[in-house]
């Protein structure tokens, strides 16, 4: 390697992150005093924000060639000083095809977000500040998951936890931002605490820190210690990840923050979760062989999808209602990435890719909607479609990929997810797996009909009075949708091309632990393994007929299920005339189908688990605490069992 | 008796757990994440904790074979991560007192407007 070279790709992984960490500094260093430019209040703090971002971006995308295609595992010790008598005695940048997948991820989506909040903020204060946390979050991710030393990757856990809260609590007016901040930062200090306690576990046991040395040292010499850790890191990262049971915390923070903000959060902030568990369980501990191992991580990442599907089908608030969406597409994320199959890694990273790219979409759609209307209520929005064309355009875009509908990209990486599903139940034997599939489609139906209402009430039926004069939003606004939505039809549209060139080398390192630990200059038996991605079997037809004969099977039962409760809608429901037949309806010509009636006859029959599930999500934050704990606390069981 | 710090430190943690679970005001909520971090340090630097060590500063040709100290490194960890507990309790202290302007009140059973 020649550090003489400062061109040297080697180089590269550490500017990415620097630069936006200089940006942070040289925007807080020049004051907050704001801009004259109504358009513009940060001024050129914004370009600074813009120009961090977009130098991020370039030297990682300078990092596909040597890293995505020819494999190569980028070693980075700061100031040289590297590996002494066998111990890790330097801090180093680990950058394998793993990271480098989820860095693209977050620089793509921190700089179209850059681009959004040019104009979107126009009607805030201290906006000089907010850029400074948004770019300390966007180094704090980046800084994570290419880090190769995991002290390191707690202290960008904390840089990205702090950001992620004060950026959350930004709008202190708005309705529950400080509540909402005060949860996350509760909760996400849980995780963090942790992560720490994880950390030092290791340490004691291994006395080193970096990535590589404690995955050449860990597989084989599990004890209880190392275990206890392995359930406190795990804890931590979903936290991070907001999987099920922190979805509250998700849905809070998603409502309160700024859109582009909501962006960082689902799109960029749910990866670094995601991409520590991977890191955790593929290569620290290689516990992915194990079937227990992989139980967990499909049945989490099932019922998230499913519970935080639910949840969102019963929200009235547009941002809410999509922050439910995204722990639920995270749920796929996981669940796949849980098969331990080769297809799978490939398909839940195809997939995360997605919801940032979708997930970006939408919320930006739901900011452009708060920006010219002033609020992200269903209820009393509507009609929009006539006053702000090409937002509508583009959300439906959005809509059509979250739900999957070909050929927009959400379709090409279920359709994978589902094949990876199936295929590993094909290949085990084991009926669960089955399973998964036909909750993945059953979820994927309900966000279809979730969208299907999300439409109908923001941007047709009719358009309430006070929006007459609602304008379509300034172009900087529409260019980050458009390029999002570009990238969404780019992406579903050559699916065979983007998994080659991202996720399968990604997924490829994930299999080759082995390869990243020699990388590194350290020592490790295990082999290289060949990869592939075979899609066997998913393409015969009888198989698909088995498919649907499952699905008719499930409409039965629901229709079924659905019947039993028709004597106890004639007691209280029809007294209102809204519900009955022929004569039922609004009473008011100019009042829409708002976005709780649309599925009601849906949610009347399922009314208890949505009781249920609303007592639940109680809002108070020593309820969600206390998830946090017994989550732990069952974590720690279950690992002492599994492992 | 280093155990007795190990004891103690998981004791902290679950004690900060206890408080944030079972307090309902906000300030002592603030007050078991303290709690909490206090617990994580004191496993910290218990250890690097070796019996009898000196401190871990040499200068150049001092550092032999046969030096015995205590581990610097988790020293090193204890101060990051004091500092950081100090920023979240700064951090949190200051949402606290937002929160009281705006909702008049310390209890989380009545801040709870985000909820379902």
């Amino acid at each position: 390697m020649n550090f003489a070279n400062m061109t040297d790709y080697h180089h590269f992984p550490i500017y990415a992150i620097m630069v936006l960490f200089l940006g942070a500094f040289i925007i807080a260093a020049s004051g907050g005093k704001p801009s004259k430019n109504p358009n513009n209040p940060a001024g050129f703090r914004a370009w600074i924000a813009l120009i961090a971002t977009a130098a991020s971006l370039c030297f990682l995308a300078a990092l596909i060639k040597p890293v995505m295609l020819d494999g190569e595992v980028i070693a980075y010790w700061m100031g040289s000083r590297g590996i002494s008598g066998g111990y890790a005695i330097g801090i180093a940048l680990e950058v394998d095809a793993l990271s480098l997948f989820f860095a693209l991820l977050i620089a793509t989506a921190v700089f179209v977000s850059a681009i959004y909040s040019i104009r979107y903020m126009v009607h805030d204060d201290c906006v000089p500040q907010y850029y400074v946390l948004y770019c300390l979050l966007a180094g704090g991710v980046l800084g994570l998951v290419l880090s190769g030393d995991i002290f390191n990757m707690f202290v960008m856990v904390e840089i990205l936890t702090f950001a992620a809260v004060a950026l959350t609590a930004f709008r202190t007016k708005v309705y529950g931002a400080l509540e909402a901040a005060f949860k996350y930062l509760v909760v996400g200090c849980m995780g963090s605490t942790a992560i720490l306690t994880g950390v030092i576990l290791l340490y004691a046991q291994y006395h080193t820190l970096n990535l590589a040395q404690l995955a050449s040292l860990i597989p084989g010499t599990m004890n209880n210690a190392t275990k206890l850790a392995f359930a406190f890191l795990y804890i931590g990262f979903s936290t991070k990840a907001f999987i099920v049971p922190f979805h509250p915390l998700a849905a809070d923070a998603h409502g309160a923050a700024p859109a582009s903000i909501s962006v960082l959060i689902s799109g960029v902030l749910t990866k670094s979760g995601i991409y520590g568990i991977m890191r955790l369980t593929y290569f620290l501990f290689q516990t992915m062989g194990l079937g227990r191992m992989q139980f967990m991580l499909v049945f989490i990442g099932s019922v998230s999808m499913f519970v935080c599907v639910t949840m969102a089908l019963a929200q009235h608030d547009f941002k809410r209602l999509l922050a439910y969406h995204s722990i639920s597409q995270i749920g796929y994320v996981l669940a796949a990435v849980g098969l331990a199959s080769a297809l799978g890694v490939s398909a839940g990273l195809y997939h995360a890719m997605n919801h940032t790219l979708f997930k970006g979409l939408l919320f930006l759609a739901a900011g452009a909607v708060l920006h010219e209307t002033g609020t992200t209520d269903l209820g009393k929005l509507g009609g929009l479609s006539k006053k702000m064309p090409h937002t509508t355009v583009l959300f439906l875009i959005g809509a059509f990929s979250i739900s999957g509908v070909p050929p927009f990209n959400g379709f090409a990486s279920k359709w994978m997810i589902y094949q990876a599903s199936y295929q590993k139940a094909v290949d085990t034997g084991n009926i669960g797996f089955l399973l998964v599939t036909i909750i993945a489609l059953v979820t994927s139906t309900l966000t279809l009909a979730s969208f299907v209402k999300v439409s109908q009430s923001v941007f047709f039926g009719q358009l309430p009075k006070e929006y007459e004069n609602v304008k379509e939003v300034p172009f900087g606004m529409r260019l980050a949708m458009g390029i999002l939505a570009a990238l969404c039809v780019v992406t579903g549209l050559f699916p065979k091309s983007v998994t080659a060139l991202l996720t399968e080398p990604a997924a490829k390192a994930a299999a080759n632990v082995g390869n990243y630990i020699t990388s590194m200059g350290f020592k490790t038996s295990l082999p290289a393994v060949e990869v592939s991605f075979v899609e066997a079997g998913v393409w015969e037809p009888i198989n698909w007929l088995l498919i649907l004969c499952i699905a008719l099977l499930g409409v039965t039962i629901v229709a079924v299920a659905g019947k039993y409760d028709h004597v106890s809608e004639t007691t209280s429901e029809n007294v209102e005339t809204k519900y009955q037949l022929f004569y039922g309806g609004e009473e008011n010509v100019y009042s829409q189908v708002g976005g709780g009636d649309l599925f009601w006859g849906f949610k009347h029959n399922w009314r208890h688990y949505f009781d249920f599930m609303h007592k639940l999500h109680s809002g108070v934050v020593n309820d969600y605490a206390l998830w946090a704990v017994v989550a732990l606390a069952l974590a720690i069981v279950y690992m002492m069992i599994a492992l | 008796m280093i155990q007795f710090n190990y004891i103690c430190s998981f004791f902290l943690i679950v004690l900060g757990f206890y408080t944030i679970v079972t307090k309902y005001n906000l300030v002592k909520t603030v007050i078991g994440m303290s709690i909490m971090d206090y617990g994580v340090n004191l496993l910290i630097i218990s250890i690097g904790y070796n019996p009898g060590g000196t401190a871990p500063i040499f200068t150049a040709g001092e550092l032999t074979r046969a030096s015995y100290f205590v581990d610097p490194i988790p020293q090193a960890l204890t101060l990051t991560s004091i500092v950081i507990g100090a920023c979240v309790t700064a951090m949190s202290m200051s949402l606290v007192i937002r929160m009281h302007e705006t909702y008049g009140t310390l209890d989380t059973r009545e801040i709870r407007r985000l909820r379902g």
